[in-house]
C-alpha cells in the first residue's frame, strides 16, 4: 500500500469536514477490498450525486493497480447527471454535471460574459432535450445586465434552440432580491433550469446563501446554474465549479475545406475549478448549434503545428501539470506522418 | 384668515369664527381688512394642499360607501344607497360621520336626501338634516336661489326679476324660464326634486366585489394583517365562485384609526380565487412595503376588494388530487415576484417583426405577455411565436446591450472594412478575425415626415486575439465630402 494509513486518516478527516461545511452526509473513502459494492443502497438521499464511480487517482509512483474507491452514502443513479456528451469531461466530473444541484460557472472577467452565458445556455439546451417545452428562468441583477447585456432571444433561438416563449428573465434591482427570486424559483419544478447571474464576489453570496440555493435545487430536482462574472473562487456549497472562458473558434467548414478567416461554431475553454471527484482538467469544447451537442476540440485551432493524428487525445494545456497519465496528453513531439495527416487540416495562420 | 389672489387683488378666501366676529367677510380685499384690523393674521391659500386634504377625506369616507365623489373645492358626495343599514340606519350613520369628523378636528355639515341636489342644499343650508323621500320640495322652497347649484349670473338674473327663493322659481311657469335662463336652471331643479336622475361619478372605480372587517381592537402587526387578508379572501371565494370568475386585480385598503388610508394593490397574471394564493401575494407586497406603511395607532378597518375580474376556467383535477399545472405555478411565481419587486420584475421576450436587432425582441412584463398554452393531447400545436426558420438565419449574439456602447476604432484595413483593433471600456482589443458586413438600414417607414433618415449600420462579427466574439457595427458610411462627420463605431452585443 503506497498510501499510508496516516495520510488516509487525514483525507477522511478533511472529507468529513468538507461534508460538514457543505451540509451533506460524509462520504466514505475506502480501499478496494475485492468487491466494489460497498455502497449502502438503502440510504439514498434524494439522489445526491456523489461518489458514483470509482476513480483511479493513483499517482505516478504507485503501482498502476492501486485505486481508491469513493463511496457516497447515496448511490446516485445515472439519471442524476447531465451528460455533457464529452466522455472525458463526464468522467472527470464523476458522471457528468449534477442535475439536481447548484453548479457554479465562473467567468474570470466580465468580458467573458458571452462565453459564460453561451456555455450555460448550451447546458440548458442539453437539459431541454429531456424536458421538452419547459421554460427557463434567467435571474440577474441590474448591474450585470447593464454590464454584460441582456440575453437576446433571437440569438438564443438560433444557437441553442430555446424558443423565445420558453425564456423568462428577471432583473432584480439588488442582489438580495435576485437571491430571493432564485430561491423561490429553485424550489419549483415548473422550470427546466434556473440561471442566476451575479457579478463579482459579493459578501451576501456566502456559504449559507449558496447552501440554501443548493438545498432547494436538490429538493426540486432541477439544476440551478450560478453564473459569476469576474468573481473569485469563494467557498460555496456548489459541488461543481467550472471556469469558462472563450476559445478561438474553428473556421467554418465548407465543401472546399475550412474557410480561412471565418468564425465558426462557438468554442469554450472549460476548467474544472472544483469537483467532488476532483480531477483538475482543461477542456476545449465546441458547441454544435445544429445538433445541440458538444464536441471536444481535439486540435488546437490556432496551433501552428498540425493536429495530433491520434484521435481523441487532446492537446495539453501549456504549463499545466496533469497528475494522471491515463488522462493526460500523448507525449509531445508525436507528429503524425504524412499519410495520417488529414488533407483538409492545413496549418493555419496564427490569430 | 386665508387670502387668495383674484383679479390681481388679494382677497379673503376663508376666515375663521373670530375673524367673522370682527365683521370681516369673504371676498373682501385684504388691504381693506388690514385697514379695519391691522393685527389680523393672513395666510396665503394653498389650493393644492386643500385638494390633497379633500382627497384624503374622500379616502377615509370609503369606509362608509365605495361611491365617494368630490364636489367642488369643499364638498364630498357619498352615495350611501344600500349602506345605511350597516351603520344602524340613516340617522345613526350621519351622526357617526359627523362625530368622527368632529373628533378629527373638522367642522362638517351634512345632509342626507334622496337626490344629490336636495342633499347638497340640506348640507349647506341646514347643516345636519335628513330629508325623507318626497320632502325635497318642502326643503327647497324656503331656501335662497344659491341652494339650486346655479351659476351666479343666472342667480343675479332671477333675482332681478323678483324670484328670490327656490320656491318662487318652482312656482313660475317653466317655458319662459327656460327661454330666458337656459335649460341648466330647470335641469338642476328637476334633479333636486328627483324628477330627473343625477349620477354621482365616484372618484375611484367601484370594485365589483369587496369584503371588509371592522375591528374593535386596531391591528398593527403585518402578521395580523396577513391573517385578516386570508380570512377576507375566504369570504371572497364564495362570491367569486358564484359569479364563475377569478380576480385579476386585488386591492387591500387599510383604514388607520386617525383617518389615513393605505391602498395596496396586487395584480395577477391569471384569474385567481384561492385564498391561500391571495394571501401569499399580499405577503410579498406587504414585505416589500414594510418600510413605507406606517401603522401608527393601528388599523381599525380592513377591506379586500376585487378591482377587476376575469372568467375563471375550471380545471378538473385527476383522482389523485394533484394537478401538476406548471403554467399555473409559473404564473403564481411571476405574480409574487411582481408583488414584491414591481411590474417589470419578470419579463418575457416577444418577437416583433423588425430587422433592427434592438426592436426585434421586446421584453414585456409577464402578465401582459401572450400566455403560453401547453399543447394538450389531441389539440393542435400552438402557433409558434418563434421567428420562422430560414435557410441561413443571420447570426445573432446571445447577449445584447441595452444601448449600443460607443467604441474607438483607430484604424481599419480598408475604409469600409472591419476594424483592425478597437478600444472598448478603455481596454484595447486586437481583432483576429472578422466576418461581415451585414448591412441593416433604418426603418424608413417608421420615421416621421421631415425627420432625417438614420444612418445605416454595417454589422461585423469580430473575434479578438483571445477568442472572444463580439458584434460591432459602424454607423454611417465614409464619405469624401469634407463636412460629413466620420462614421462612428458601436459595440452592440457579444456572441457565445
Amino acid at each position: 500500500m503506497a498510501i499510508s494509513a496516516v495520510a488516509r486518516e487525514t483525507v477522511f478527516a478533511l472529507r468529513r469536514q468538507i461534508a460538514k461545511i457543505e451540509g451533506t452526509l460524509p462520504e466514505r473513502l475506502q480501499a478496494p477490498a475485492g468487491s466494489a459494492a460497498g455502497a449502502i443502497p438503502g440510504k439514498v438521499r434524494s439522489g445526491f450525486p456523489s461518489g458514483i464511480a470509482e476513480k483511479q487517482i493513483s499517482p505516478h509512483t504507485a503501482k498502476s493497480d492501486m485505486t481508491i474507491l469513493r463511496h457516497g452514502l447515496a448511490v446516485a443513479s445515472a439519471d442524476a447527471f447531465l451528460h455533457t456528451g464529452i466522455d472525458r469531461l463526464d468522467t472527470a466530473l464523476g458522471g457528468g454535471l449534477p442535475k439536481a444541484a447548484l453548479s457554479e460557472i465562473h467567468g474570470l472577467e466580465t468580458r467573458d460574459a458571452g462565453a459564460v452565458a453561451g456555455f450555460a445556455l448550451s447546458l440548458v439546451s442539453l437539459i431541454l432535450k429531456e424536458k421538452q417545452g419547459l421554460p427557463i428562468l434567467w435571474v440577474g441583477t441590474a448591474e450585470i445586465f447593464h454590464e454584460a447585456g441582456l440575453p437576446y432571444a433571437m440569438g438564443l433561438h438560433a444557437l441553442f434552440g430555446i424558443e423565445p416563449e420558453q425564456l423568462l428573465f428577471s432583473e432584480a434591482p439588488k442582489l438580495l432580491d435576485a437571491l430571493w427570486i432564485a430561491e423561490e424559483a429553485a424550489r419549483m419544478t415548473a422550470f427546466a433550469a434556473v440561471v442566476l447571474e451575479i457579478r463579482g464576489s459579493p459578501r451576501l453570496l456566502d456559504l449559507t446563501a449558496t447552501r440554501r440555493l443548493h438545498a432547494r435545487a436538490r429538493n426540486a430536482g432541477r439544476p440551478l446554474l450560478l453564473l459569476r462574472q469576474a468573481g473569485e473562487a469563494d467557498p460555496t456549497a456548489a459541488p461543481v465549479r467550472l471556469i469558462v472562458s472563450a476559445a478561438p473558434s474553428a473556421s467554418r467548414e465548407t465543401v472546399a475545406g475550412p474557410l480561412a478567416g471565418s468564425i465558426g461554431r462557438p468554442a469554450f475553454k472549460v476548467d474544472i475549478g472544483k469537483s467532488r471527484t476532483a480531477l483538475p482538467g482543461q477542456f476545449t469544447l465546441e458547441w454544435n448549434p445544429d445538433e445541440h451537442a458538444f464536441a471536444e476540440r481535439t486540435e488546437n485551432s490556432v496551433a501552428v503545428v498540425p493536429a495530433s493524428g491520434r484521435g481523441a487525445d487532446p492537446a495539453p494545456a501549456p504549463g499545466s501539470v496533469l497528475a494522471f497519465p491515463a488522462l493526460a496528453s500523448p507525449a509531445s513531439g508525436d507528429q503524425p506522418s504524412r499519410q495520417q495527416h488529414p488533407a483538409h487540416r492545413s496549418p493555419r495562420r496564427a490569430g | 384668515m386665508i387670502s387668495h389672489r383674484d383679479n390681481n387683488t388679494q382677497r379673503i378666501a376663508a376666515l375663521d369664527e373670530r375673524a367673522e366676529a370682527l365683521k370681516l367677510k369673504r371676498g373682501m380685499g385684504i388691504a381693506d381688512a388690514r385697514a379695519m384690523h391691522p393685527s389680523i393674521d393672513v395666510v396665503e391659500a394653498d389650493a393644492e394642499a386643500d385638494r390633497r386634504l379633500l382627497e384624503g377625506l374622500a379616502d377615509w369616507c370609503d369606509r362608509y360607501t365605495p361611491l365617494v365623489a368630490i364636489d367642488g373645492e369643499d364638498g364630498l358626495f357619498l352615495d350611501v344607497t344600500g349602506c345605511t343599514h350597516l351603520f344602524g340606519g340613516e340617522r345613526a350613520m350621519q351622526d357617526e360621520i359627523l362625530t368622527r369628523f368632529f373628533q378629527q378636528g373638522f367642522d362638517v355639515r351634512a345632509g342626507l336626501a334622496s337626490t344629490p341636489g336636495a342633499a347638497w342644499a340640506a348640507a349647506r343650508f341646514h347643516g345636519d338634516r335628513i330629508v325623507a323621500g318626497g320632502e325635497e320640495e318642502a326643503l327647497l322652497a324656503p331656501l335662497p336661489l344659491s341652494a339650486l347649484r346655479i351659476a351666479p349670473e343666472t342667480r343675479a338674473g332671477l333675482e332681478s326679476v323678483g324670484l328670490r327663493t327656490a320656491g318662487a322659481v318652482m312656482a313660475a311657469p317653466r317655458a319662459p324660464l327656460a327661454r330666458r335662463f337656459g335649460s341648466t336652471l330647470l335641469l338642476r331643479l328637476d334633479q333636486a326634486l328627483g324628477r330627473l336622475d343625477e349620477a354621482v361619478s365616484p372618484r375611484l372605480p367601484v370594485a365589483p366585489l369587496s369584503v371588509e372587517r371592522h375591528l374593535a381592537e386596531p391591528v398593527m402587526l403585518t402578521d395580523d394583517i396577513e391573517r385578516l387578508v386570508s380570512r377576507l379572501a375566504i369570504a371572497l371565494r364564495t362570491d367569486l365562485e358564484r359569479r364563475g370568475e377569478g380576480a385579476r386585480t386585488l386591492a387591500l385598503l387599510l383604514f388607520r384609526v386617525d383617518g389615513a388610508v393605505s391602498r395596496i394593490a396586487v395584480g395577477t397574471s391569471r384569474p385567481m380565487r384561492e385564498p391561500r394564493l391571495i394571501q401569499r401575494l399580499f405577503h410579498e407586497r406587504l414585505t416589500a412595503l414594510e418600510q413605507s406603511i406606517d401603522a401608527g395607532f393601528g388599523f381599525d378597518l380592513v377591506r379586500l376588494s376585487v378591482l377587476s375580474v376575469a372568467a375563471f376556467d375550471l380545471a378538473q383535477g385527476d383522482l389523485t388530487g394533484d394537478t401538476a399545472d406548471d403554467d399555473a405555478d409559473i404564473a403564481l411565481f411571476a405574480d409574487r415576484v411582481r408583488a414584491r419587486l414591481g411590474e417589470a420584475a419578470v419579463l418575457k421576450p416577444v418577437i416583433v417583426e423588425s430587422h433592427l436587432p434592438e426592436r426585434a425582441v421586446k421584453a414585456v412584463p409577464f402578465a401582459e405577455a401572450p400566455q403560453r398554452r401547453a399543447p394538450a393531447a389531441g389539440r393542435a400545436a400552438p402557433p409558434r411565436t418563434a421567428p420562422p426558420m430560414t435557410v441561413y438565419p443571420p447570426e445573432r449574439p446571445v447577449r445584447l446591450f441595452r444601448s449600443p456602447e460607443p467604441i474607438e476604432v483607430p484604424a481599419t484595413e480598408i475604409p469600409e472594412g472591419p476594424p483592425m483593433n478597437f478600444r472598448w471600456r478603455r481596454a484595447l482589443y486586437r481583432v483576429a478575425r472578422a466576418e461581415g458586413p451585414e448591412r441593416i438600414a433604418a426603418e424608413w417607414w417608421r420615421q416621421l415626415p421631415g425627420e432625417e433618415e438614420a444612418p445605416t449600420r454595417d454589422y461585423y462579427r469580430i473575434e479578438d486575439s483571445e477568442g472572444r466574439r463580439y458584434w460591432l457595427y459602424r454607423q454611417g458610411l465614409y464619405s469624401s465630402a469634407a463636412q460629413a462627420a466620420p462614421p462612428r463605431w458601436f459595440m452592440h452585443g457579444v456572441f457565445a
